[in-house]
Order: structure tokens, then C-alpha cells, then sequence
């Protein structure tokens, strides 16, 4: 996987994937396209993705990315994305492929996979070779210390080393090793286009769902340049950030609510105490 | 059993010979009124405020109220705005020792329910300083009322600005006469340095 800085943008619009039409998930599997959103456009999401052998794992989670509903809205209406059907796209277009297409694209998998294994055996030996070569220097210095004839009471311990890398292999014979092929590793791609063909532009985009009075607030705090991150952890809607979180502590806890929607005066007391347990302006 | 012996009923409290003692206008319904002489008991006994007094029209539109605000002068600054907290820092000064601004407090029951649209009234009904008094030297039991005739004198859109615009104390008083006060603000203001 290419290093991303979010410098270079993806090609736009770019798709929003929806798990089900019934369910009002969204998800972005590309790192290039989440870095670039959360540099420009202050986009943050919630990585989900954990080890396959750990689902309960909870911290240092990856790809894949879900947008909360309000930024997947954002992103439509602002014709920065299209949302597309995760299931019924995949279906259609594994679909249309012929055979020759779909052995070309495992073709390619077998390919970057052996290309990863190479990688990773040409990494290791070189590894091998500069500790080889750290403790043979370090024998040198040993014996040379020896010739100095110090009472050093370490060089009993030393000697047995020496003669254990006595007949190391010269550079030339590891390089002659290296010919072996590796076992091809298994490739796990992150995102399904390419090889698949990018799912077609819709002319008129589904908006994503979301409560319009969270989506009043969440629009309004982003075109301010605020970053919001979802709330739930301290029983609000969005914490706001005034940058991006990874530098800056969140200003706000935020809450919604229609322009005539009862708010009970105990929640604002409750709810300022646990922005003030935080350090937060309400 | 001496039936006839019952003890004298008990003094009223302070609170109540207060309350006893304002005559209610006709403009609010009593018990905004009488909440509002609470806060104000409370405000001038438990917190030292001073200038107290009890608005019933707008300075601004000179309208009627939602219901009585109470503008007044706490002892000390009860907010700054970040930005003049770094201000003053700079300068040497202690912020929480400047000069205190009068403020306007929205009284409230715990048990009330309240909406966006309403804050907005209220906010739109008061400028951001409350208007100065002339007639607080009164005397304390007597609450001097506004009746709109000296509005709009200090505050409004002519007053010195204040950082983060306008600002409101919420004053909620519960079950149990304790009062809670919030500062509510006008808009996204950030929040102060800790």
C-alpha cells in the first residue's frame, strides 16, 4: 500500500459504499481518499476496521472507514461523493466479468503477492547482514583488545563467539540463496477498484438520511472549519474540535434540536456536568 | 392533655416576608414574578450582586417580556472571553480581578421545559450590557421596576462591545431553593482556558 499524505486528491466524485440499502451505513475503504478528506475537508469518520482474529478489539482500529451519516450528507451535497449499494455494485459487476478477466485479476493478486514476499525476504537478509557484519566488527574490536593484552574480565565469554562466526558466509553466498523463490503471500486489497470497474456516477445521488436538526448543526459547525467527531462517548451528538483532533482538545459537546423542540432544563445542568468533567464549553 | 397549649406558629422565613412584602404587578403571571423575586433574594443575599432590578419590558423593542429578567452587578467578573484573558495575561493583569460587568439573568424552574426559539427571544429582547440604573440607591427591600421608561440608556447596539456578544446568566432554581447559574451565550463562542 502506497504511503498516503492526503496530498493528491482521488478522482471525483468518488463512491461512498452502503453496506445494505437498509441500513444507513456508510463506508470509505480507500486510505488515499480518507486522508485527503480529513486534510481538506475536515472530514473525520471512525475507523471500524479490527484483526480478524480480535473482533473484540476496540483501540488502534483500520480500514475500513465509516462516515457518520451527516458527513456522508455533506459529501453528497456537496458533489464531493455518490453513495453506492456495497452488495448489489460487487454482485453486478463480478458479474459481467468473463473468465479470462477474473483470472487476470487473480493473476495480478498471485503477482503482488510474490512481489510482497520478495520484498520481505530481500528486507530480512539485509538485516542479516548488517548484524552479521555489527558482530563481526565487534569481534575484531574484542581481539584487538585482546592484542592490548587488557585484564578484561568479559574477553573469556568473547572467545567462544569468535569461533562461532569464524566461517560466516561472505555476502556473494547469501546473494546465491536469494534465487530461491519465496512462497507467495496472500493479498488482501483494501479496495475493489481497480480491478473492478468504478461503479457508475448516479445523476441524481441518494442523500443520506440523517435527523435534519443534527444535520443543521453538523453543516453549520463544519462550514465554521470545525472538526466533529461523534459525541456518544460523552453523551452528546458531536464533540467539536476547533482543528484536527490529533492536535487540538475539543472545544465543544454538542447537541441539536428543533427550533421548537422541548429541552428539559435538567438535561442542559446534567449535560454541563459532564462538560465541565471534560473541561468542555457546553 | 392540655389541647388549648398549641406553640405559636413559626416566624415566616425570610424569603417569605420578602416575597410578602413586593407588591406583583399585573403584567406577568405570579409565579414569574415571585421566581423572579427568588432569584433576585437569592442573587442579592447569597452572592453579594448589587444594582439588582427586575425588567418586565424590553430595553430594546420596549415590548413586554417573555417573563421578568433581572439585570444586575455581581461582587466580580463572572466571565471573560479567552481573548481577553490573554490580554490581560500579557499585560500583567489578573483577569479575574477586573472590573465586573453588569449582567442579565433568565430566571427558571428545574421542571421547565424550554426550546431553541425561546432562548432566541429572550436574546433578542436584551442587548448585551442591560441598561444602567439611576434609581438603585431605592433602598434593598424595595425592588425598583422597571417601567420602561429609562430602557435601552446603557446596553444595545450603542454600548461598548463585549467579546463573544450577548451573553445571559440562566438561573435555575430547584425543588429545594437552590439556585444553579449558567452562562448561556448568543452563538459559538469558545471556551475558556482552564
Amino acid at each position: 500500500m502506497p504511503a498516503s499524505n492526503g496530498h493528491t486528491a482521488p478522482d471525483l466524485p468518488f463512491p461512498v459504499f452502503q453496506a445494505s440499502s437498509k441500513v444507513e451505513r456508510y463506508l470509505l475503504y480507500d486510505i488515499n481518499t480518507i486522508t485527503w478528506l480529513r486534510k481538506n475537508h475536515n472530514i473525520l469518520g471512525v475507523l471500524i476496521g479490527t484483526l480478524p482474529q480480535i473482533p473484540q478489539q476496540n483501540v488502534f482500529l483500520g480500514l475500513p472507514l465509516e462516515l457518520q451519516p451527516e458527513e456522508a450528507r455533506l459529501l453528497v451535497e456537496k458533489g464531493l461523493a455518490y453513495t453506492v449499494n456495497d452488495l448489489d455494485w460487487h454482485t453486478k459487476d463480478l458479474a459481467s466479468k468473463n473468465t479470462t478477466q477474473v483470472e487476470s485479476i487473480r493473476a495480478d493478486l498471485h503477482r503482488d503477492g510474490i512481489e510482497v514476499a520478495r520484498e520481505l525476504q530481500k528486507s530480512k537478509q539485509k538485516q542479516t547482514r548488517e548484524a552479521l557484519k555489527r558482530l563481526r566488527i565487534n569481534s575484531f574490536s574484542t581481539v584487538s583488545s585482546h592484542s592490548a593484552a587488557s585484564p578484561d574480565p568479559q574477553a573469556q565469554d568473547d572467545t567462544p563467539e569468535e569461533t562461532l562466526f569464524a566461517d560466516l558466509p561472505t555476502p556473494e553466498s547469501t546473494q546465491a540463496q536469494s534465487v530461491l523463490e519465496p512462497k507467495p503471500w496472500t493479498v488482501t486489497p483494501t479496495i475493489s477498484y481497480p480491478p473492478l470497474s468504478a461503479p457508475p456516477v448516479p445523476s441524481s445521488p441518494a442523500l443520506p438520511k440523517s435527523t435534519p436538526s443534527s444535520y443543521a448543526l453538523f453543516a453549520h459547525l463544519h462550514d465554521k472549519g470545525y472538526f466533529m467527531s461523534p459525541g456518544i462517548r460523552f453523551g452528546c451528538q458531536f464533540s467539536v474540535y476547533p482543528g484536527d483532533p490529533l492536535r487540538f482538545h475539543s472545544h465543544f459537546l454538542a447537541m441539536s434540536a428543533e427550533w421548537d423542540e422541548e429541552i428539559d432544563l435538567l438535561d442542559l445542568v446534567g449535560g454541563e456536568g459532564w462538560g465541565r468533567g471534560l473541561r468542555r464549553g457546553g | 392533655m392540655a389541647i388549648d397549649s398549641t406553640p405559636p406558629a413559626p416566624q415566616p422565613s425570610a424569603l417569605t416576608s420578602y416575597l410578602k412584602s413586593c407588591a406583583l404587578h399585573g403584567s406577568h403571571s405570579p409565579h414569574y414574578q415571585n421566581l423572579a423575586l427568588q432569584i433576585l433574594h437569592n442573587l442579592q443575599y447569597q452572592h453579594d450582586w448589587t444594582s439588582l432590578h427586575i425588567h418586565i419590558h424590553s430595553p430594546l423593542t420596549q415590548k413586554l417580556l417573555l417573563r421578568p429578567l433581572i439585570s444586575g452587578l455581581p461582587p466580580h467578573r463572572i466571565y471573560v472571553h479567552p481573548d481577553d484573558q490573554v490580554e490581560e495575561l500579557k499585560r500583567g493583569l489578573d483577569p479575574t480581578k477586573g472590573e465586573p460587568e453588569r449582567e442579565w439573568v433568565l430566571p427558571t424552574y428545574l421542571a421547565e421545559k424550554w426550546s431553541l426559539r425561546r432562548f432566541g427571544k429572550v436574546f433578542d429582547a436584551v442587548g448585551e450590557e442591560p441598561p444602567e440604573e439611576e434609581r438603585e440607591e431605592e433602598g434593598k427591600e424595595e425592588v425598583s421596576r422597571d417601567e420602561s421608561e429609562d430602557g435601552g440608556a446603557g446596553g444595545g447596539p450603542g454600548g461598548k462591545k463585549r467579546r463573544g456578544g450577548k451573553r445571559i446568566l440562566l438561573a435555575t432554581l430547584g425543588d429545594d431553593s437552590t439556585v444553579v447559574y449558567y452562562i448561556i451565550h448568543d452563538g459559538i463562542v469558545k471556551p475558556r482556558q482552564n
